[in-house]
C-alpha cells in the first residue's frame, strides 16, 4: 500500500514547517526522507501518522484520502527515536496493545505477538519490562509492536539515532532483512544520516527548509544530483564556481574539459567533483594549488588543497610520502567524473 | 449530546498544536460546574451576605460597623504585618537550612530531607501546642507570657512555614549542575560569593514561589493562632471565626471574610503574573 | 563541596543543628513526651502514664478519629477525581482557556479556609442543597479546600508526560479512551498515589474550614485537640495529636508503598 501527499501543507503559530510536498511511496518501498534538522522530514511524516494536520493538501494512503482521520483509524505502525514503549506493559503486552485495541481474539493475539517477536529477534524477552532492555533491544522490540498490527505502511522516525555506531550498522543490516521479509510494507524512513539512507532506501526525498529539494534513487543522487544542497548532503562533494566555455569550463584560470550538454556557453555554473574522484598527480582535468590540511583516516588520505581561494577536498589511498602543509601539488579528475549545476550558494 | 462526547475524542486524537476547541470546552466543563456549584457560589454568596445586615435590606452597613470597630483594625495590621514578616523569617532559614543540606551534606542529610516531606504533613497548631508547653503557663523556660503576644505566633509561623521554603528550594538544588559550583571554586571564589553569584540566582525561581506559597498561607493562617488561646493576637481569619461562630454576626464575619479574600487573592494574583513575566 | 576547610564544615553544621533541632525536633519531641506524661514543671516531663493514649483511643476520641480517617479519604478521592479531571480536560484545551482553568482551580489555595468554611456553611444551610448538620458539609469543605491541590500535581504531572506514548498508543489504534485508562493514566499512576497522599494529610489536619461548620455528631481529630487544649487538658490533646500524626503517616507509608510498586513495573 502507498502513500501519496498531495501538495500538503502544515503550518504551527503561521510558521509554515512543511511547504506543499508532492511525494508518492509506492507499494512495497522504502521511501527515506533525508535532511537536516528543521527540513520538515519529521512534520512530512507526522502528518502521514495524523500527528500533524495539514493545513492545507491531502494525505492518501493506498489511495484512500486520510486527511481527516484520526490516528487511531489510519492502520499505520511507527517506530519513534525514543521508541516510546510503555514502560508500565511487558515486552509481550507492549507486542499486543495494537492488537487488544482492536479486540483482536486472544489465540490470534498470542501468535501475532510470538510471531512479531520472532522475526525481531526478541523470543526469550516476552516476560521483561521495557527498563530491563538495552538500547537495541528496545527498538527491536518498538519494531515488533509496529509489526505486529500489520501495518500498511511503517513509519520509521529516525529510529537508530539513539544507538552508538556499532548497534546502528547492525540494527541497519536487520531493517533491510525485514524489509526482504516484508516485501509488501511500504515503509517511510526519517534521517539525517545519508549513509542510512543510502545504504536501505529504494528511492531518498531530500528536504531542506520545509521543501522537498529532490527526488530519486540513491545512484541517481549521487551520480548525478540536481542541486548543490543535494550533492552536498548526499554523499558530500566539492563544489566550486565555474563559467561554462564550449569545450567544458574555466575555473581558476584553467580550463576543464567536461559534458557540457544543456548547458550555455558563458553561463555560471556549479561544478560538482566527489572527493574520492579526485586524484593525486597529473591528469585531463589539472588543479594545481596548496595544501592546508591533511587527514590519515586509515585506508586513506583526506587532502585539503586550496585552489585560488577555494578549498578541494581529495580522498586518496593510503599514501607512503604525504605531502607537507603548503606543499604545492596537481589534483586532477576524469571528465565523465564531474557534474554541471546550476550556480548557487553550496549548504556542504 | 452525543456529539458533545464524541468529538473532544478525536480531538485529543489530534495533535496538541490544534485540538478541537469545542469538544475539548465540552470535557472542562464538568469540573468547572462542580467547582462553581461548590466553591464559586458560596463565595458569592458570602459576598451578598456581607450586603445584608440583620436588620434588612441591602446597605454598606456591616462594612462600616467592621471598618469603624477597633478590633477590626487591630487584627488587619496584626495580619498584615504578621505575614510578611514570616515569610522574611521563613525564607532566611529556609534558605540557609537547604543550602546546607544541599551544598554541605553531612551524613543523614537525606534523612532531614525526608522529614522536613513528613513535617509538610502535619497539621500546622501542632506546633502551637509543643510551644504551650515550652513556653506556656506552667512551661519549662517559664512562664512569661511570650506566646500570647504576636511573637509567639511569628515564632510558631515560621517554625511551621520554614519547610514549605525549604522543599522547593532543594528540589532546585538538586538541579544545580554541581560543575558550575567546582568551575567558580576553580576560578578563586570563595563560598560566600559562590553561593550570592551562583546559587542565589538560580534558587530565585524557587525562593518566588515557596515565598508566595507561603505569604499567602501566612494571611491565612488560623489553628496557630486559634491555639494560642490569647485574646489579644487576632487576625482576619480568626476575626471571622469569632464573629460567624461566637457572635453570630454573619454579615459582620461575610463582610471581614471579603476583605481577606481581596488581600489573599490580590496578593496571590499579584505572584502569579509576576512570576509568569520573569519566568515563563 | 561548597566549603572545604574541616573546621569550617564542623561549624557550619554546629549552626545548622542549633537552628534546626530547637525549631524543628523539639516541637515534635515535646508532644510525644507530654503525651505520655502527668506533670512537666522541670526541663522534662515527669510522671510516665500511658492513660492519656488509652483516653485518646477510646470511645469520643476513637470515634474523632474514625471521623477524620473517613472524611479525610471521601475528600482525597473525591477531590482526586475532580482534580484529575480537570487537569486532563485543561491538557486539551488552548493555552488560553487553559490558563482561565488552572486559575479557577488554584483560587481555593489563595482564599482563607476560614472564609472556605463560612462559604460553605452559607450556601448550603438553606436550600436547594441543605447540608449543614451533615458530615456531608464537612466532607464537602475539605473536598473544595484540597482539590486545589489534587489538580496542581497532576497538571504538573501531565506537562512532564511525553506526548510519543499517547501518539504511540494511538498509532496502534487505540482510541482515546484506551489511550486514557491504559496508556496515560497508569503512566500517571505515580503522581495520582502522591496527589492522594498530599490531599490525605491537608485533610487529616484541617482545622481552620472544620471549626466553621462541624455538626456535633461528626467530630474530626483535630477539633477534639483543640476542644482538650481549650479546657487546659494539654496531656490529653498531645495524645490525641499523637495519634492524629500516627494515623496520617500510616497512610502516607501505605500510599507511598503502592507508589513505589507502580513506579518498578
Amino acid at each position: 500500500m502507498g502513500i501519496r501527499f498531495d501538495s500538503v501543507t502544515v503550518a504551527y503559530d503561521g510558521n509554515v514547517v512543511l511547504d506543499s510536498l508532492d511525494l508518492t511511496v509506492e507499494p512495497g518501498e522504502v521511501m527515506a526522507l533525508l535532511g537536516p534538522s528543521g527540513s520538515g522530514k519529521t512534520t512530512a511524516l507526522r502528518a502521514v501518522a495524523g500527528f500533524a494536520r495539514p493545513a492545507s493538501g491531502r494525505v492518501y494512503l493506498g489511495g484512500e484520502d486520510v486527511t481527516d482521520l484520526p490516528p487511531y483509524r489510519r492502520g499505520i505502525g511507527m517506530v519513534v527515536q525514543s521508541y516510546a514503549l510503555f514502560p508500565h506493559l511487558r515486552v509481550d503486552e507492549n507486542v499486543a496493545f495494537g492488537l487488544r485495541a482492536r479486540r483482536t481474539p486472544k489465540d490470534e493475539v498470542r501468535r501475532r505477538v510470538t510471531e512479531a517477536l520472532e522475526l525481531t529477534g526478541m523470543s526469550g524477552y516476552a516476560r521483561r519490562h521495557p527498563r530491563e532492555l538495552s538500547g537495541g533491544q528496545q527498538q527491536r522490540v518498538a519494531i515488533a509492536r509496529a509489526l505486529a498490527i500489520r501495518p500498511r505502511v511503517l513509519l520509521l522516525d529516525e529510529p537508530l539515532s539513539a544507538l552508538d555506531t556499532r548497534l546502528r550498522s547492525g540494527m541497519l543490516a536487520e531493517l533491510a532483512r525485514l524489509h526482504r521479509e516484508l516485501p509488501e510494507v511500504s515503509m517511510l524512513y526519517v534521517t539525517h544520516d545519508q549513509v542510512e539512507a543510502l545504504t536501505l532506501a529504494d528511492r531518498i526525498a531530500v528536504m531542506d527548509t520545509a521543501r522537498l529539494r529532490a527526488c530519486g534513487t540513491p545512484k541517481e543522487l549521487y551520480r548525478a544530483p540536481a542541486d548543490a544542497f543535494t550533492a552536498s548532503f548526499v554523499g558530500g562533494a566539492n563544489l566550486v564556481p565555474v563559467t561554462v566555455t564550449a569545450q567544458g569550463a574555466s575555473f581558476a584560470g584553467t580550463e576543464l574539459e567536461l559534458d557540457t550538454a544543456g548547458v550555455v556557453a558563458g553561463a555560471r555554473a556549479t561544478l560538482c567533483v566527489r572527493p574520492h574522484l579526485v586524484g593525486l598527480g597529473e591528469g585531463p582535468n589539472r588543479l594545481v594549488g596548496t595544501v592546508r590540511e591533511i587527514q590519515w583516516r586509515g585506508a586513506t588520505h583526506r587532502l585539503y588543497v586550496e585552489v585560488d581561494g577555494h578549498t578541494v577536498m581529495a580522498d586518496v589511498r593510503e599514501l607512503k610520502d604525504p605531502p607537507g602543509y603548503g606543499d604545492q601539488v596537481t589534483l586532477s579528475f576524469e571528465p565523465e567524473d564531474a557534474v554541471l549545476l546550476p550556480a548557487g550558494v553550496s549548504h556542504g | 449530546m452525543a456529539e458533545a462526547v464524541e468529538s473532544p475524542r478525536v480531538a485529543r486524537g489530534w495533535s496538541r498544536g490544534s485540538p478541537r476547541p469545542f469538544g475539548a470546552l465540552a470535557w472542562a466543563l464538568p469540573p468547572v460546574v462542580a467547582l462553581a456549584l461548590f466553591f464559586l457560589y458560596p463565595l458569592a454568596l458570602v459576598v451578598r451576605q456581607s450586603f445584608r445586615p440583620d436588620t434588612g435590606g441591602t446597605s454598606l452597613r456591616p462594612y462600616a460597623d467592621v471598618f469603624a470597630s477597633e478590633g477590626f483594625r487591630h487584627a488587619l495590621w496584626t495580619t498584615v504585618w504578621l505575614a510578611p514578616a514570616s515569610t522574611a523569617g521563613c525564607l532566611v532559614l529556609g534558605f540557609l537550612l537547604a543550602l546546607v543540606i544541599a551544598f554541605v551534606p553531612f551524613p543523614g542529610a537525606k534523612a532531614v530531607a525526608r522529614f522536613i516531606d513528613v513535617y509538610l504533613s502535619f497539621p500546622s497548631f501542632l506546633i502551637t501546642l509543643a510551644l504551650l508547653f515550652v513556653y506556656g503557663g506552667t512551661g519549662i523556660v517559664g512562664s512569661f507570657q511570650f506566646l500570647t503576644t504576636p511573637w509567639g505566633v511569628l515564632l510558631a509561623e515560621v517554625t511551621y512555614f520554614t519547610p514549605f521554603v525549604m522543599r522547593p528550594l532543594l528540589a532546585a538544588f538538586a538541579q544545580l549542575d554541581t560543575a558550575q559550583l567546582e568551575a567558580a571554586g576553580s576560578l578563586g571564589a570563595r563560598a560566600p560569593r559562590i553561593v550570592r553569584q551562583v546559587i542565589l540566582p538560580e534558587a530565585l525561581p524557587a525562593l518566588a514561589a515557596g515565598g508566595s506559597l507561603v505569604l499567602v498561607l501566612c494571611l491565612n493562617e488560623f489553628g496557630i493562632v486559634l491555639f494560642t488561646g490569647a485574646k489579644g493576637v487576632t487576625t482576619l481569619p480568626t476575626l471571622v471565626y469569632g464573629k460567624a461562630i461566637l457572635e453570630s454576626d454573619y454579615p459582620g464575619a461575610c463582610a471581614v471574610a471579603v476583605v481577606n479574600v481581596l488581600i489573599s487573592v490580590g496578593l496571590y494574583g499579584l505572584y502569579r503574573v509576576v512570576s509568569r513575566r520573569a519566568g515563563a | 563541596m561548597l566549603v572545604h576547610s574541616r573546621k569550617a564544615r564542623w561549624a557550619v553544621w554546629a549552626v545548622f543543628l542549633v537552628l534546626f533541632l530547637p525549631l524543628f525536633a523539639l516541637p515534635l519531641l515535646v508532644v510525644l513526651g507530654a503525651s505520655a506524661a502527668t506533670h512537666w514543671s522541670g526541663a522534662l516531663p515527669s510522671g510516665p502514664t500511658l492513660d492519656h493514649y488509652r483516653a485518646a483511643t477510646r470511645g469520643e476520641a476513637l470515634q474523632a478519629l474514625t471521623t477524620s480517617l473517613v472524611t479525610a479519604v471521601a475528600a482525597s478521592l473525591l477531590a482526586l477525581t475532580a482534580g484529575t479531571w480537570a487537569a486532563l480536560a485543561g491538557a486539551a484545551l488552548t493555552k488560553r482557556h487553559r490558563r482561565v482553568l488552572d486559575a479557577l482551580f488554584v483560587l481555593p489555595v489563595a482564599v482563607p479556609s476560614v472564609v472556605v468554611g463560612l462559604a460553605v456553611l452559607v450556601a448550603f444551610s438553606q436550600p436547594p442543597l441543605l447540608l449543614n448538620g451533615t458530615r456531608w458539609i464537612v466532607i464537602t469543605a475539605h473536598t473544595v479546600l484540597v482539590t486545589a491541590f489534587a489538580h496542581q500535581s497532576v497538571s504538573a504531572a501531565l506537562t512532564r508526560l511525553d506526548p510519543a506514548y499517547e501518539q504511540a498508543a494511538a498509532s496502534l489504534g487505540a482510541r482515546p479512551a484506551r489511550v486514557l485508562f491504559r496508556v496515560r493514566l497508569p503512566l500517571l499512576l505515580p503522581s495520582l498515589t502522591a496527589a492522594a497522599g498530599l490531599c490525605f494529610a491537608l485533610s487529616m489536619g484541617e482545622l481552620s474550614a472544620t471549626m466553621m461548620l462541624y455538626p456535633p455528631d461528626w467530630t474530626p481529630l483535630p477539633v477534639l485537640v483543640y476542644a482538650a487544649t481549650d479546657r487546659g487538658a494539654l496531656f490529653t490533646g498531645s495524645a490525641a495529636a499523637v495519634v492524629l500524626m500516627a494515623a496520617t503517616l500510616l497512610v502516607l507509608f501505605a500510599v507511598s508503598r503502592v507508589r513505589t510498586r507502580a513506579s518498578y513495573r
